[in-house]
């Protein structure tokens, strides 16, 4: 099944910048808990089972997976609806599955899975471009696992299934015009979400953002503490565990969603170019990938993988800079988290998949 | 073909993808770099604001030390419980907390919060001054808890004073300096700074200088580690001239008689006072610690008036001891020698009134001496007409009874003799020579403090010299007492000899023959002294003022000094509404006695503290009440 030659086409140097990030997470997570506790452990333990899913997911040919996504999706959306009912409630959602030692977070995979599912999708249909009806049927598949998220709530990581879908669609060569119409219905139907489907605290959010320093005891406490914590770190920060924002815990969960916060202000300016680069790094040699894919299904998948991971790294940094309303996305590969870290290095796993078998048949 | 074309428009499609992401991870690398190093500075500083705190660490106030190295005024340390808004979200709910935890009443709470609200949020709002134990270790173990992690409690130096009020009004009080001393620059906000006495005179050298300690704090604002600690400077050392025995005798002395009143002593050779008695006092210790509202509201609703500072600040009448501006002014000026005698029948007419004597059947002749001795009127209105009130005035100022006596003391009032020129401004009317009658034994216009007549009696029994009292003995500037050079002596006029002798002879006369003073006899110390009555109401205001509550009874003067050549000690005894001049004596001569046991090493003389019998009824010779209704105006403001 793994032939030894493929293994000359794994795409080293983005494997490289991949463990890169996770080394740099694993010591910003060390610095923010302040060297007490384990959390730095939990999180290597997580990176060593991601990349054990890495290996499997590269090990079998991405068109066999394809071919069997739909049990792949049928099972993710069989956990999601598990665990909107017996899962683990923490911090007034209901996100993870209680497997002793762990918790398993079945939403996390469902991107990847999307990215599966809707990869074979198009890449099976065999029309030149792609009608209206294709958008319908895409957008079904992934309403599906969305809504369910949504349900949980965790709004968030429901939102990042959306660029799945738009990425491979606009690769797979949707037409730009009705990309202009999305937008408008976007445009149009936001004063009717904000007067309906958003709840209180999502609101609340919102109009912080707008305007953080008007509440800056209450919600916009913390988008106003991302911002004291990434400025202050000036060009070379404050060195290592020196940060006094996230040591003395003027941010919450810093080891968490604010992680590059912390970065930034040990680290500096200088700390997150490196940082920034290694991502942009990473999804430039993914897409080189897609575009040297053997076939549209693996340009397709790459793309789909890719997305939500762009989306949310793109998000968390400007969260982190105090440029976002503060949203429970993580940061791809640094932030804590174990089923973060093992969906993502999955995730990787396929892109590689695909690179290293562009010279199969 | 569609195949080539298809690849050709996913391979543009994923290059678009690739530059739109160099866009925007560009776009977020000029963020980043606008916010953190064109903007860094000014994050940084938010960053620092976040957790650092200064912390004021308050300065003890300077010891006050007795003339005799005895402490009269410490420090010792007190809790405040204030709260820090700088990270609370929800202000009153601590504000429940707190005053449920402390026991406090929470309306009250949220007032004291309210009246700090406009003030920059890290500056602590103080709720509890001088907390109990009990309420300490409650908010303590609430705040280890994270329940009120925006409450503080500090330790702070706070006034001690001495027990019973000793000399209350000569020490003032402190207290947190009001807007209106904040707004004219002469303290801080927040400051705890003199609001009277010596604690305001002195206040600049008292005060010392408030140290500052700047901490880590997390963001529960719990303390994590000291950055700098400026310690603080313990306020000047300052040796009084009070004598903390005499002091207490002269306390003893009011307290055994039984009635309120002022006293204040003095060494005539320096001024430097040696007691300062004003009753009925107030404890400065409820003001140490921030005075509570009903404390401050019974001390000012009290109708005998404790935060009256009656030495400096209580006018009346001086009654028969003005007799002595007149005799000075007479011999002085030299329309009389001291054998000048006068005939009293009981009584004379001037101006066309007939104006009587406290002695029905008259003196008979008097001289001078014995004028002084029997404080006869008569003798003393024949004086006064010869002079005229300009003169009267005129001595009156130069002996120290008009006007201020300068004493190192704040809100000190004027005392006011009449003249001419004073009835011109105040009224617009001239000045009738029949008032002058009335003004020669001291009724009239005339309105005193307690401290000028002390130091009136001081210069006659300097012969002339005046001194100005004064508190202020030494300062310890760090290196060791410092001697404080007394001011300048105000005026110096020396009396010819006859009139010395004369005055001298006639006030010894008082105590040691038969004149009114008696009580302040003591055996070979010579005491010379004066007593007088200060009428509260007129005869006619008496009647009609029957049945109300008010306390209408004369008020007595004692003024003395000992021992009459070279003497080393003058002063004032005010006997409010004491009725009868010569009840003020006693007091002196227990004070008097004091002095000298001390001075020669003898046990010091002791009071059995019993309760003051009411006075036997006596003769009074210095009652105005023999004086015509309608020329005696109620002297006491």
């Amino acid at each position: 099944m793994f032939e030894k030659r493929l293994y000359y086409h794994i795409d080293w140097a983005m494997l490289a910048a991949i463990l890169a990030l996770c080394t740099i997470g694993v010591i910003q997570i060390y610095s923010a808990s302040g060297g007490a506790g384990r959390l730095h452990v939990t999180q290597i333990y997580g990176i060593a089972l991601g990349l054990v899913a890495l290996v499997i997911c590269l090990s079998v040919d991405y068109r066999t997976l394809a071919d069997k996504s739909h049990f792949l999706y049928l099972g993710i959306v069989a956990l999601l609806v598990f665990v909107l009912f017996f899962g683990v409630v923490r911090g007034g959602s209901r996100r993870w599955i209680d497997l002793g030692p762990l918790n398993l977070q079945p939403s996390e995979f469902a991107k990847a899975t999307l990215a599966l599912v809707l990869a074979k999708f198009f890449g099976e249909s065999r029309r030149g471009a792609i009608m209206r009806g294709d958008l319908v049927i895409a957008g079904a598949i992934a309403a599906v696992p969305l809504l369910i998220i949504a349900r949980q709530p965790d709004l968030g990581t429901a939102v990042t299934l959306l660029p799945v879908v738009f990425a491979v669609a606009f690769v797979a060569g949707m037409p730009m015009r009705i990309f202009g119409i999305l937008a408008l219905v976007g445009l149009l139907g936001a004063p009717i979400a904000w007067k309906f489907a958003l709840q209180d605290y999502q609101k609340e959010r919102v109009q912080t953002f707008l305007d953080p320093e008007a509440d800056a005891r209450g919600a916009g406490y913390q988008q106003l503490q991302a911002r004291i914590t990434t400025g202050s770190g000036g060009l070379w920060g404050k060195g290592f565990q020196k940060g006094t924002q996230g040591q003395l815990r003027f941010l919450p969960v810093a080891h968490n969603d604010f992680i590059f916060s912390v970065l930034a202000e040990e680290h500096g300016f200088a700390g997150v170019m490196v940082t920034l680069g290694l991502y942009l790094f990473v999804i430039l040699r993914a897409l080189e990938s897609a575009r040297l894919a053997k076939d549209r299904l693996g340009a397709y998948l790459v793309v789909g993988v890719l997305a939500s991971f762009t989306f949310q790294v793109i998000y968390n940094v400007t969260m982190a800079a105090g440029l976002a309303p503060v949203k429970g996305l993580t940061l791809p590969l640094m932030s804590y988290g174990g089923s973060s870290m093992i969906a993502t290095l999955a995730g990787f796993g396929l892109i590689l998949n695909v690179r290293m078998r562009r010279f199969t048949n | 073909m569609a195949v080539a074309e298809e690849r050709r428009r996913i391979g543009t499609r994923l290059v678009t993808l690739q530059v739109a992401a160099i866009v925007v991870f560009a776009t977020l690398g000029i963020c980043f770099w606008v916010i953190q190093i064109i903007q860094g500075t000014k994050y940084e500083e938010m960053a620092e604001n976040n957790h650092q705190r200064t912390l004021a660490l308050r300065a003890p106030r300077g010891v006050l030390f007795d003339r005799n190295g005895k402490v009269l005024v410490e420090n010792r340390n007190s809790f405040t419980i204030s709260i820090v808004r700088e990270h609370t979200k929800d202000l009153n709910r601590t504000v429940t907390l707190l005053a449920k935890v402390a026991g406090l009443d929470e309306k009250q709470v949220k007032q004291i919060v309210d009246r700090h609200r406009g003030e920059p949020s890290y500056r602590p709002i103080v709720v509890v001054e001088d907390a109990s134990l009990a309420q300490v270790a409650a908010i303590t173990a609430r705040r280890l808890d994270f329940e009120l992690p925006d409450v503080r409690v500090e330790e702070v130096p706070t006034r001690k004073y001495p027990a019973d009020a000793m000399a209350a009004h000569l020490f003032g009080y402190v207290g947190e300096a009001s807007d209106a001393q904040v707004e004219a620059g002469s303290a801080e906000q927040g400051a705890i700074i003199g609001q009277q006495g010596v604690e305001r005179a002195y206040n600049n050298l008292l005060m010392g200088q408030d140290g500052a300690k700047r901490v880590v704090v997390n963001s529960m604002g719990r303390e994590i580690s000291t950055l700098e600690e400026i310690a603080p400077t313990e306020g000047r050392r300052v040796q009084l001239t009070i004598d903390g025995d005499l002091q207490k005798a002269a306390e003893d002395g009011f307290r055994h008689a039984g009635f309120n009143g002022a006293a204040l002593m003095m060494d005539p050779r320096t001024g430097e006072v040696l007691t300062y008695v004003s009753l009925p006092s107030y404890d400065p210790n409820d003001f140490a610690a921030g005075i509570d509202r009903t404390t401050w509201a019974s001390l000012n609703t009290d109708k005998l008036k404790p935060l009256q500072n009656r030495v400096l600040q209580g006018r009346y009448s001086p009654g028969s001891t003005f007799k002595l501006v007149v005799a000075t002014a007479a011999l002085e000026e030299g329309l009389v020698t001291p054998s000048y005698t006068v005939n009293c029948p009981g009584g004379a007419t001037f101006y066309g009134r007939y104006y009587k004597c406290h002695l029905k059947g008259g003196h008979g002749v008097v001289d001078m001496r014995h004028a002084i001795e029997k404080s006869c009127n008569v003798y003393f209105y024949t004086l006064g007409n010869m002079l005229g009130v300009d003169k009267i005035h005129k001595w009156a100022e130069r002996l120290g009874l008009a006007g201020k006596t300068g004493i190192d003391l704040p809100n000190e009032q004027e005392s006011i003799v009449p003249s001419t020129e004073w009835k011109q401004k105040r009224t617009g009317e001239r000045w009738y020579p029949g008032e002058t009658i009335s003004v020669s034994i001291g009724q009239g216009q005339v309105s005193v403090t307690p401290a000028s007549l002390a130091e009136m009696i001081t210069t006659i029994a300097n012969g002339g010299t005046r001194v100005t009292p004064h508190v202020i003995k030494a300062v310890d500037e760090g290196q060791g007492w410092k001697p404080v050079p007394p001011r300048a002596t105000a005026d110096r006029v020396a009396f010819r000899p006859d009139t010395l002798a004369a005055l001298h002879d006639g006030l010894w006369m008082v105590v040691n023959g038969n004149g009114t003073g008696g009580r302040a006899r003591i055996d070979g110390r010579d005491v010379a002294g004066k007593t007088g009555t200060a009428q509260v109401i007129s005869n006619e205001g008496k009647a009609r003022a029957k049945g109300t509550t008010a306390d209408l009874r004369d008020h007595g003067w004692f003024i003395f000094f000992a021992p009459r050549d070279n003497p080393e000690i003058s002063g004032v005894i005010f006997a409010e509404h004491g009725e009868h001049g010569f009840l003020g004596a006693p007091i002196a001569k227990h004070v008097i006695e004091t002095y000298f046991a001390k001075k020669e090493g003898k046990p010091l003389p002791q009071l059995p503290l019993l309760p003051g019998q009411a006075a036997p009824h006596e003769q009074d010779p210095d009652s105005p009440g023999v004086l015509d209704d309608s020329v005696v105006t109620v002297a006491l403001r």
